[in-house]
């Protein structure tokens, strides 16, 4: 038994669904003494997703959890068990809700809780993780669906009587028997993401390249795929969907596999730090400058490497310190939000960003309160000395994407349609995005 | 009188709401009891999910019982889950109408449709009631030998939970017997299946023999992984932690099949995957081998930190397990342990250990740089944590003692409060592993002495001033100002350096420090409270009038240099946790013996003292250059001081 007990929870704490496999004893303890202990640790720290995820509970439990937008997916656990397994599992549940219900939240888990239930039965027996892939889920509990009831309640007929799901238990178990489509297409998206630390100067603090490999399957039959891949010696680790022959791409560097029908991830990986030079595709600068209580901060935005291909979607997100007030921003290019929570934020977008855009820039200006200033000051003999970094804002996060550029230059050389001899589409994308991309001022 | 006629009014109306609400309860259990029986199919199913939806927040709809009963006989595959479910949940305190039930089960049992045989049988199974075990006997035999493999998987499991319930019924049965045989399945679902219910009757039995993983199972058992999907693939792997190869040969060889798990998606494949190498790896003596796993083992544990925040704590926690057995497994990968602005404190920490624990002497200097941006952050905390780092790069490697100087009296320029206290301890403790090698910048701290205040910081400060008297340009005049609040002083910590730092200062130029030294030995002995402090002031005073030169020797002897506080664990301890690596004892560091209870209760530990025997070292204190810390200057004391051992104390 991995998991005694599996909570939702809303951020306030209060179980919004709740399923156990341990006997009775255990589950009052669970909910009437570890959950509110948990609430209590949760509630400890000023932001809650600084709780460490694996918790030494009371009552000689460990409480493992996640937080996903709104929602506190909880495990609890009494045994010496790898927390991972447990963390996967959860991460699973949340996508696999995800993937059935749409938008997640209190309301919505409450609206749909008898698929939940479903799934949740279907997905851990007897506290072990039995299955989390949604193309089987999706054979053994129905997709609610706002047809399908609006059908079950004009007719007075269940779908559920109607297509029975049945269990599929081929040799390929992510593929069910008798797939037909009329049209047969194959897509495959070749996402990179960039993770980068950019110091002030410019000089690159941390770069990390890894991707994905995404793809849409529309065909019919017991199709037998073998993708080659131009640089395979670059990607350094890859993860593989089950349904790859992992000997074959030790052996011949060729992915080969049965795909499962609709979309999936074929596989993710990592490009060796030896192999990829240090491409940045946007350089944000940024001056910053105080005169007296009043910060001013020079964005610029400008087209790197990129195979002169326009950047999308960018933007720039600056964070600025709680001592901030009376914001006020000067934008050239694009459009800005200034967000006021418990710390305020600016946010730029641009739509496109080309090569050669002189114009693209943004101004933020902010006053420090006073009295965060003079704490700062206090028993200190020359004032004119403070240079606290506190009230200046740090860093800036960047996102954007290139559509038909790949930064590690990997591309797809051949895709071969091996078993079945109907002619397939092939279509192949390639983008690139920032994953954590940071600029340091 | 308003008031109270105010307060019963609610009071009153707040017994009627209750009242009106119960009724509405009943009301909507009667609602729904007839709804149950309504002559239409879809209202009767709403019906059964209104019950359901009841049951999740614990409204109580027993008294449906029968009701939901009526409805179970359907071929509607969602209503029946869900009254299966509502069977589960009330089984136990109504066992007697659970029977009504039965029927059904048995039924169901020998249904067209797998997925239902295989939701009868796990149900059956679930309501873990005694009196179901006699009708589950004979569905059971039947499904263990179903011709489908999702009904043979689903009863191999149902076994486990047969086996908790009655030991006797299970053996007599030969149901554990046809679990046993499953090892052996087409169907690598079931094999898997197979091998968790054995574990979990294994653990229930009280001699633990219900099955041991023999060298053919093995075989068998990384056979069938290859075609499992990832929770199988587990169940597998962790089986496998059991086992202890017989030969150099048969270790190498399950080596080899392992590795391919690494390429998993699933991190926990991943981990367990490394566990078991780093297990059989004892075991293989060749050296191409075992380099080959080590280079295999670090690109998905790269990856693993590029996942989700909690994923990457818990990979963060057992590389810093892995690195203490493989220390220089991930040298190269430094930068990946930068901490980014958004990471979860929990994350930055464990990185901050790590990055500590993996820098060579070549790559101090980014890793400074790094350092250096971490306390220019918000949280206090983490700031503390990175000055801290800082130092220990420093006192570990000479060559990047000046940078972490340069760095730490950047820092200090800032003035931010919580910097400064930092900071002055980090430029102690490095003061303190090389002495006389940067005196000149001591006069520069002068500067700082209205902003240390904090006792840890200003003992730091105090010490450094005594330690360097000589080079501090108004030294008479600061030490006079500590001396002028040294009653206000609630931190012992700072009179005892005080003390020390103006006798220092006296017997490097007796002339200047004379006044100072009678007053502060003055003060300590006359008015101080605190015991220790006017023992050592004692001892100072006599030791000054009795001998100089015997002062001379004791106060300003040669330090041995600080070393490095131990941050690993306990050898014991590391082979402990490496053995449960990805387990919860190795994310909480500390064996499980500790928390999980019946272990506990097995190797008779007494509960929650075991931490400090096993030696878990605090982590917190990292330097043990705690100044002129007790006992570090033995050396030099014995040998001028025979005969004064009470003087060993307060150095």
């Amino acid at each position: 038994m991995t998991v005694d007990s599996l909570f939702i929870l809303n951020t306030s704490g209060t179980s919004v669904i709740q399923k156990h496999w341990c006997d009775d004893v255990s589950i009052r303890r669970a909910s009437l003494v570890v959950v509110p202990a948990f609430t209590k640790y949760l509630r400890s720290f000023a932001a809650m997703h600084d709780a460490e995820p694996v918790w030494s509970a009371p009552l000689d439990t460990v409480c493992i959890h996640i937080q996903r937008k709104e929602l506190v997916y909880l495990g609890i656990v009494s045994q010496e068990i790898p927390p991972l397994e447990v963390l996967e599992l959860l991460e699973g549940v949340d996508q696999a809700l995800t993937e059935y219900i749409g938008l997640l939240s209190e309301v919505t888990i409450k609206e749909n809780f008898t698929t939940v239930y479903q799934l949740l039965s279907e997905m851990v027996d007897s506290g072990c993780a039995v299955t989390t892939d949604t193309s089987v889920l999706r054979g053994l509990v129905p997709v609610p669906s706002l047809v399908n009831r609006v059908i079950e309640n004009v007719s007075g007929i269940g779908i559920g009587t109607e297509k029975r799901p049945d269990v599929n238990t081929s040799s390929t178990p992510w593929r069910a028997q008798g797939i037909r489509h009329t049209n047969n297409e194959f897509f495959v998206d070749i996402v990179e993401k960039i993770d980068a630390i950019v110091n002030s100067n410019g000089s690159v603090v941390s770069y990390d390249v890894s991707g994905d490999i995404g793809c849409k399957s529309r065909l019919s039959g017991m199709p037998d795929l073998l993708l080659a891949l131009n640089r395979p010696e670059v990607m350094d680790d890859v993860a593989f969907h089950p349904c790859v022959r992992i000997n074959k791409w030790e052996n011949e560097g060729v992915i080969g596999f049965v795909p499962p029908d609709g979309q999936f991830k074929l596989a993710s990986f990592h490009v060796a730090t030896d192999a990829s030079p240090r491409i940045l595709p946007i350089y944000v600068h940024a001056t910053t400058t105080r005169q007296e209580l009043a910060r001013t901060i020079e964005l610029s935005a400008e087209v790197g490497q990129c195979g002169g291909r326009p950047i999308e979607k960018v933007q720039v997100r600056v964070p600025l310190p709680s001592q901030a007030y009376n914001i006020r921003v000067q934008c050239k290019a694009g459009t800005y939000t200034v967000s006021n929570g418990r710390t305020s934020q600016v946010e730029w977008f641009m739509k496109t960003l080309k090569a050669g855009d002189r114009s693209s820039r943004l101004v933020i200006q902010y006053f420090v309160r006073q009295s965060a200033v003079t704490n700062a000051v206090a028993g200190n003999s020359s004032p004119q000395a403070v240079s606290s970094d506190q009230d200046m804002a740090q860093e800036a996060f960047v996102d954007f994407e290139v559509a038909g550029y790949s930064v590690s230059s990997i591309k797809v050389d051949s895709l071969k349609l091996m078993r079945e001899s109907y002619k397939l589409f092939k279509g192949v994308r390639y983008i690139t995005k920032a994953g954590s991309f940071q600029v340091r001022f | 009188m308003m008031n109270s006629t105010i307060q019963t009014n609610i009071a009153r109306l707040q017994i009627m709401k209750a009242k009106v609400l119960a009724a509405l309860r009943k009301g909507e259990n009667y609602e729904l009891k007839t709804e149950l029986n309504s002559e239409y199919k879809e209202r009767r199913k709403e019906a059964v999910r209104r019950v359901i939806a009841n049951m999740t927040v614990g409204k109580d709809v027993s008294s449906l019982f029968t009701d939901v009963l009526k409805n179970m006989h359907t071929d509607d595959l969602e209503i029946k889950k869900l009254i299966y479910l509502y069977l589960i949940n009330y089984a136990k305190t109504q066992p007697d109408l659970v029977i009504l039930a039965i029927n059904t089960f048995v039924k169901d049992a020998e249904d067209t449709n797998p997925l239902i045989r295989a939701l009868a049988i796990r149900t059956m199974g679930c309501l873990h009631v005694q009196e179901v075990l006699d009708y589950l006997c004979d569905p059971l035999h039947k499904c263990l030998k179903d011709t489908n493999p999702y009904v043979r998987k689903t009863a191999v499991m149902c076994v486990a939970k047969v086996y908790d319930l009655s030991v006797d019924v299970a053996e007599d049965n030969g149901f554990v017997e046809s679990v046993r045989e499953a090892l052996s399945d087409s169907n690598s679902m079931v094999v898997s299946n197979a091998v968790s219910a054995l574990v979990e009757m294994n653990d229930m039995s009280r001699h633990h023999d219900v099955w041991r993983l023999e060298a053919n199972t093995v075989g068998k058992l990384l056979t069938a992984i290859n075609e499992c999907i990832e929770w199988g693939q587990i169940a597998i792997l962790e089986t496998l932690v059991d086992y202890t190869p017989r030969d150099e040969k048969e270790a190498e060889n399950i080596c080899e099949r392992l590795l391919p798990r690494l390429q998993h998606a699933n991190g926990s494949v991943v981990l367990t995957t490394v566990r078991l190498l780093l297990k059989y790896e004892k075991h293989v003596h060749r050296a191409d081998l075992l380099a080959q796993f080590s280079k295999k083992m670090v690109p998905p544990l790269i990856t693993l930190l590029s996942s989700d925040p909690e994923i990457q704590y818990v990979a963060l926690r057992n590389i810093n397990i892995i690195l203490q057995r493989h220390p220089k497994l991930l040298s190269k990968e430094i930068r990946v342990f930068f901490c980014r602005y958004n990471d979860p404190i929990y994350v930055k920490y464990e990185k901050l250990d790590v990055l500590v624990r993996i820098c060579s002497e070549r790559n101090t200097e980014p890793l400074l740089n790094e350092l250096k941006e971490y306390a220019k952050e918000v949280d206090m905390d983490f700031v503390s944590r990175a000055v801290q780092a800082i130092s220990r790069l420093a006192i570990r490697y000479e060559t990047a003692a000046e940078n972490a100087i340069k760095v730490l009296l950047e820092l200090l320029e800032t003035r931010a409060n919580h910097i400064v206290q930092s900071c002055m301890v980090a430029l102690q403790d490095i003061l303190r592993r090389y002495p006389r090698r940067f005196d000149s910048l001591v006069d520069g701290l002068c500067e700082y002495v209205d902003d240390v205040n904090e006792p840890e910081a200003r003992a730091a400060l105090i010490w450094i001033l005594g330690e360097y008297s000589e080079s501090v340009s108004n030294i008479s005049n600061i030490l006079t100002s500590f001396l002028e609040s040294f009653l206000e002083e609630e931190d012992s910590g700072v009179q005892l350096a005080l003390i020390n730092a103006a006798v220092k200062f006296f017997l490097k130029s007796p002339q200047q420090g004379q006044t100072l030294v009678l007053k502060a030995l003055q003060t300590a002995t006359e008015k101080c409270a605190n015991p220790d402090v006017r023992d050592r002031a004692y001892i100072y005073w006599r030791l000054l009038s009795a001998d100089p030169n015997a002062a001379r020797a004791v106060a300003l002897a040669e330090k041995p240099a600080i070393e490095l506080e131990n941050v690993d664990l306990s050898p014991q301890l590391l082979e402990e946790l490496v053995n449960e690596l990805g387990c919860v004892s190795s994310v909480l560091q500390k064996p499980a013996r500790l928390f999980v209870y019946s272990l506990a209760e097995k190797a008779g530990v007494p509960r929650d003292s075991g931490i400090s025997a096993m030696g878990l070292d605090d982590a917190d204190s990292v330097a043990a250059g705690a100044g002129d810390a007790a006992g570090s200057s033995s050396a030099g004391i014995d040998a001028s001081n025979e005969g004064e051992p009470e003087l060993l104390i307060s150095f």
